[in-house]
């Protein structure tokens, strides 16, 4: 008698078929909720300008604070590598797949980049000459500085160059109008410079400066530089490969943007208590050195070779230890949390003792990224040695040593060697 | 004999709010003190006094400083315990118990027999599922605080508070370390609110408690598993499981409450879409046991 029907309780309660349209109602508020916002980025409105303006406004801009949350993703058609998963956040990851990273910048010489991992961080701090990596998955901070004598130079330098302090030579420098066309018409030399339907990157509208090589022996299809019309900062970078038409084979761009300076806590960094720290001295290159270094300068250091010209230049390095750099160093990748074996019986842990690698004080460290594997796994063999081919650079290492880089298909780098 | 004409004119009907709360006092003291879910809170906050003994006694050997995000540094600072143990409980333990507790809401008494007797005093359906869900909803927090809350005693007892070194390499003082902690305790328990939701859904399915409660936890493994696949990261941020690892964000050292916010608007979806179901399934259904 106590049974119960699906009758509603009162006479002006709705019936079952509007009870069950509420659920309806929801989900379709919440798939309303889920695809408004992603429909309602449509291309922004914004005045036209040329490519030469636009630059001219880049460069008067000069870099401002700014912090925002960044996405790069890679999509190189390399092997599938784990990393991120065995490792946490390692820039290792930044090889393929996408990574989030959050940047501060105070527009000066403090910035704080942080590569973030599920569960892990790791962060690169820079405080002038001094910098900062901090790898929460192995608690391991390094600090690079320069020494005394260095550190004092480049106080100097820095000092030279200040806002105020009177610059040598300073009526010759360019102003952003004449930087901006030096630039495009060195830029203009192989490839053509077009600006292309503004967009909008991070919920800004922002202008679309296309650079695609005239050259058709490169990989590269087009460089697409999107830049904030507001403050004039680039906001997104995607390189796109001829290969690939669907996606940009690399880009990174700020999903979260704002212009303001970061808080000093965030710009701050002293290593942890309790982390391991490894000091490393850096050295400043004499003036002279730096001037060599600038591209363009005209001569090249010993042992490299360069031919072709603008966007497919082939770059030949001679006598690398290929193989002595891919064995070597594989500490340095870190180890995998959580993986050491334990077994119950004493036997059984001598056993694994006699196999798993330890570190100097004896204990696990636990199954090392092999990077002879790794450089097993990315490359493959041809008859001139070596290949590492990606949708944006091909790398051929042959059997007498030589390395040979190019944004150029495969091919021409065989045929090069 | 229908819901409609049950009452047969109640002697003074209390007024709404007073039924309320006493529907649901009775309802908490039925889940809370029914021997099943204390045995299922002292087996969470047995997890924080195991992995703290564990590590406080091998804190001085080779293996010190080893494991998992966050146990290596349970070690150095007890507060870590909370952290760990949460962060170990999370995938499998605590999905577990919010699915025996959800899904016996309504199954359980409908199994029991108890159900229809229940609807024959003169309380809407609607009313006795809400009570029914806040109900589950303090178990599950009861869940996250029993682990959180010993993690806190045991660590502190083992191995003491001290300032935390976030995953960023800053140091913030003790106090704000407490906060900070305090932060990923209530979002991890609000993280769990989609999967109440949905266990309660499955529990006005069925008659069998069992199978309501084996499907929440399905679906919470199902989550994990599709989380993992790369080839359908197009439906991952709106996964059930997806954010709840997101805590790690109070450990950084700017805190972005725009990503902890994504993570609970998510689980507010969930919770609106199967709440509803559960709704419009519970006052439309025979009930027949």
């Amino acid at each position: 008698m106590a049974e119960t029907t699906p009758r509603p309780p009162s006479p002006r309660a709705p019936s079952p078929r509007a009870r069950w349209a509420v659920p309806g109602v929801v989900a379709v508020a919440v798939a309303a909720a889920v695809g408004v916002p992603a429909l309602a980025s449509a291309d922004a409105d914004l005045p036209d300008v040329t490519a030469e303006q636009l630059l001219t406004r880049v460069a008067e801009a000069g870099p401002a604070p700014v912090q925002g949350t960044v996405v790069y993703t890679a999509r190189l058609g390399l092997p599938e590598l784990p990393v991120s998963e065995m490792t946490g956040a390692d820039p290792l990851a930044l090889l393929g797949g996408s990574s989030t990273l959050r940047v501060w910048s105070d527009g000066a010489d403090r910035s704080r980049v942080s590569l973030l991992g599920a569960t892990s961080e790791y962060s690169v701090v820079r405080d002038g000459a001094e910098a900062w990596t901090y790898s929460s998955t192995d608690d391991e901070a390094v600090h690079y500085a320069l020494d005394a004598a260095d550190q004092a130079r480049y106080d100097a330098l820095a000092e030279r160059v200040r806002p105020g302090a009177e610059v040598p030579g300073g009526a010759d420098l360019p102003t952003p109008e004449q930087a901006a066309a030096q630039l495009l018409a060195h830029a203009e030399e192989d490839a053509d410079v077009t600006v292309d339907r503004p967009t909008t990157v991070a919920g800004r509208d922002a202008y679309q400066l296309v650079v695609s090589p005239t050259d058709d022996a490169t990989l590269v299809s087009r460089v697409v530089v999107a830049v904030d019309a507001e403050t004039s900062a680039p906001l997104r970078v995607q390189v796109w490969a001829t290969q690939d038409g669907e996606a940009p084979s690399l880009e990174v761009g700020f999903t979260d943007v704002a212009f303001t300076a970061p808080d000093d806590t965030v710009l701050a960094f002293s290593a942890p208590a309790g982390a391991t720290t490894e000091e490393v001295v850096v050295p400043l290159p004499d003036a002279p050195d730096a001037a060599a270094a600038l591209p363009g300068a005209g001569t090249v250091p010993e042992g490299v070779a360069v031919s072709g010209s603008g966007w497919s230049t082939v770059v030949t390095l001679s006598d690398v230890d290929v193989a002595g750099l891919v064995g070597g160093d594989a500490a340095s990748l870190g180890t995998v949390p959580g993986a050491e074996r334990l077994l119950g019986s004493e036997e059984a842990q001598d056993l694994i003792q006699e196999f798993v690698p330890q570190d100097d004080e004896g204990r696990p460290t636990g199954p090392q990224l092999d990077t002879g594997a790794l450089y097993d796994q990315l490359t493959t063999a041809v008859p001139e040695g070596r290949l590492l081919s990606s949708t944006l650079l091909s790398v051929l290492v042959t059997e007498d040593g030589r390395v040979l880089v190019g944004s150029v298909p495969a091919d021409a780098l065989r045929a090069a060697a | 004999m229908s819901l409609a004409e049950a009452p047969a004119a109640p002697p003074v009907p209390a007024p709404a709010p007073v039924a309320w709360l006493r529907l649901l006092r009775s309802e908490l003291r039925l889940v809370l003190g029914r021997r099943r879910n204390q045995v299922l809170l002292a087996g969470l906050a047995l997890v924080p006094v195991l992995l703290g003994t564990v590590l406080a006694l091998t804190r001085d050997s080779a293996l010190s400083g080893q494991g998992p995000s966050f146990v290596g540094q349970v070690t150095g600072n007890g507060l870590f315990l909370v952290v760990a143990a949460l962060f170990l409980c999370l995938p499998f333990l605590l999905p577990l118990c919010i699915g025996i507790a959800s899904g016996d809401a309504v199954a359980g008494e409908a199994g029991a027999g108890t159900l229809r007797y229940l609807l024959v005093v003169p309380v809407p359906r609607t009313r006795l599922l809400t009570v029914k869900a806040v109900a589950a909803l303090v178990f599950a927090a009861c869940a996250v605080l029993a682990v959180a809350v010993t993690g806190l005693v045991v660590g502190a007892l083992y191995f003491g508070l001290h300032d935390v070194t976030l995953l960023s390499g800053s140091t913030v003082p003790v106090g704000e370390g407490v906060l900070r902690v305090a932060g990923i305790v209530a979002y991890v328990a609000l993280s769990l609110t989609g999967l109440v939701a949905v266990g309660l859904f499955f529990s006005t399915l069925t008659e069998v408690p069992v199978g309501a409660m084996a499907a929440t936890v399905v679906v919470a493994i199902v989550s994990t598993v599709l989380d993992s696949l790369p080839q359908v990261s197009a439906i991952h941020p709106g996964l059930l499981t997806h954010h709840w690892f997101d805590f790690a964000e109070f450990l950084r050292v700017q805190v972005d409450y725009g990503v902890l916010g994504q993570g609970l608007a998510v689980q507010a979806a969930w919770v609106a879409l199967f709440g509803s179901l559960a709704w419009a399934r519970f006052t439309t259904a025979d009930i027949t046991s």
